[in-house]
């Protein structure tokens, strides 16, 4: 053990450093009812399947990659070409669709069975 | 066990004080069959008190951190509160300060391993352990908000505590990485990360507890309970004999020989084989005063 240098202390003055039971015993109550009331706590946030997701699911989210942002959903896809006559204006129609007729109306989901690793 | 200084008479490590300091690391190593038991991993719903990767193959619990930095980022499209890591967090660090970093926490203990490994220690100032805090607000809060704000989900941002961390590295970065080498897709983690990790190694062999003494948001938190969790030090006058064994038992760098429950505890106990020092829980207490004036 390496041997460090002291100044001379006089442990007659020292704080004796006496904690109190109250405010320990308050936060640690409080903190308590926090913990029950999350784990009993339903987010704003949906899932995927169409429910709420408790708090919980949305922190398993974090570690499984199972949050879903709108944005991040794939436009969408052009209809299928199989008259020809109509093709073209089936296309025209597409490309002119209203920019939010298939926006979700949530920004952020959960998918609760996501078990993909955080990638970070 | 004797230390000897100039100002002082010689002293025996206390009994007590010897066991807990022999105990410790088989409490730390029992710990590690709770933070690395994958049960299904249904616990990841829940924040743990330890710093430990939620990314990591073998993780019960989700890393608290992490959950904070993803709550951060969530704000923009989601207003959320994280009651059940505030109660968690309220809860462990009242009851026993950060007592779960010296007895609990797996990356300490990693890092108390290392430290074994070589005798030369380079003392840090005492003023680093700020820096956990600047961790704190800026990488765990601000940061991932800002970005939040931008438009840009936790998991895209490229500076993030968790694309920083070592934990991360060497708890999920490197089983992935070693599950693709395997699979013939070659080294997985960035060479950034890796190079983080091999740095924290390196250091942790010089510094006790460098990740602790000077980044870690959660001990850095956590030690802010010490100075008044019901769990605490106590120090007793009589039994100070000014032989400073105290102090030269802590490897956190804490003057304990002026006051004990500070942010740069861990609470190791390492400091209570002086014998001036002791372990105490706070209790409820009776004012005989007061039942004397009501007699």
């Amino acid at each position: 053990m390496k041997r460090i240098p002291q100044p001379p202390v006089n442990p007659a003055s020292r704080d004796l450093e006496h904690h109190d039971f109250r405010p320990g015993f308050i936060i640690t109550l409080i903190g308590a009812i926090l913990v029950f009331g999350g784990a009993q706590h339903l987010t704003n946030v949906d899932t995927v399947e169409g429910s709420t997701a408790w708090e919980t699911q949305l922190i398993k989210a974090f570690s499984s990659g199972g949050l879903q942002y709108a944005d991040q959903l794939a436009a969408p896809p052009p209809p299928k070409l199989d008259d020809p006559a109509a093709a073209a204006e089936a296309l025209d129609r597409w490309a002119r669709r209203p920019a939010d007729a298939s926006a979700p109306k949530w920004k952020v989901r959960v998918d609760t069975s996501a078990k993909t690793p955080c990638p970070t | 066990m004797e230390c000897l200084v100039p100002n002082s008479q010689p002293r025996p490590a206390t009994t007590a004080g010897w066991k807990l300091s022999h105990i410790r690391p088989w409490v730390q190593t029992g710990f590690l069959g709770v933070w690395l038991a994958p049960v299904g991993q249904w616990l990841h719903g829940i924040p743990s008190c330890v710093f430990h990767c939620y990314s990591c193959p073998l993780s019960s619990f989700a890393c608290p951190v992490g959950v904070a930095a993803n709550y951060a980022a969530l704000l923009p499209a989601a207003f959320e509160v994280p009651y059940l890591l505030i109660g968690l967090l309220l809860v462990v660090g009242t009851l026993g300060g950060s007592i779960v970093c010296g007895w609990a926490c797996p990356f300490g203990f990693l890092q108390d391993l290392l430290g074994k490994i070589t005798s030369q220690k380079v003392s840090l100032p005492g003023w680093v352990g700020h820096t956990r805090y600047g961790v704190l607000v800026g990488l765990v809060i601000l940061l991932p908000l800002v970005l939040g704000f931008k438009g840009v989900p936790f998991e895209d941002q490229i500076v993030s505590i968790c694309r920083l961390c070592p934990a991360g590295a060497l708890e999920a970065g490197v089983p992935y990485s070693v599950q693709g080498l395997l699979a013939g897709n070659g080294w997985m983690m960035s060479w950034f990360k890796s190079a983080i990790l091999l740095s924290f190694i390196a250091a942790a062999l010089f510094v006790h507890r460098p990740w602790c003494r000077i980044f870690c948001p959660l001990g850095g938190l956590l030690a802010l309970f010490n100075r008044f969790s019901l769990f605490h030090l106590r120090f007793n006058p009589k039994e100070c004999v000014e032989c400073n064994l105290c102090r030269s038992r802590c490897s956190m760098g804490v003057k304990v020989d002026q006051k004990v429950n500070v942010a740069g505890c861990i609470r190791c106990l390492e400091c209570t084989t002086c014998g001036a020092i002791t372990p105490a829980f706070a209790l409820p207490q009776h004012k005989p005063e007061e039942t004397t004036a009501a007699k």
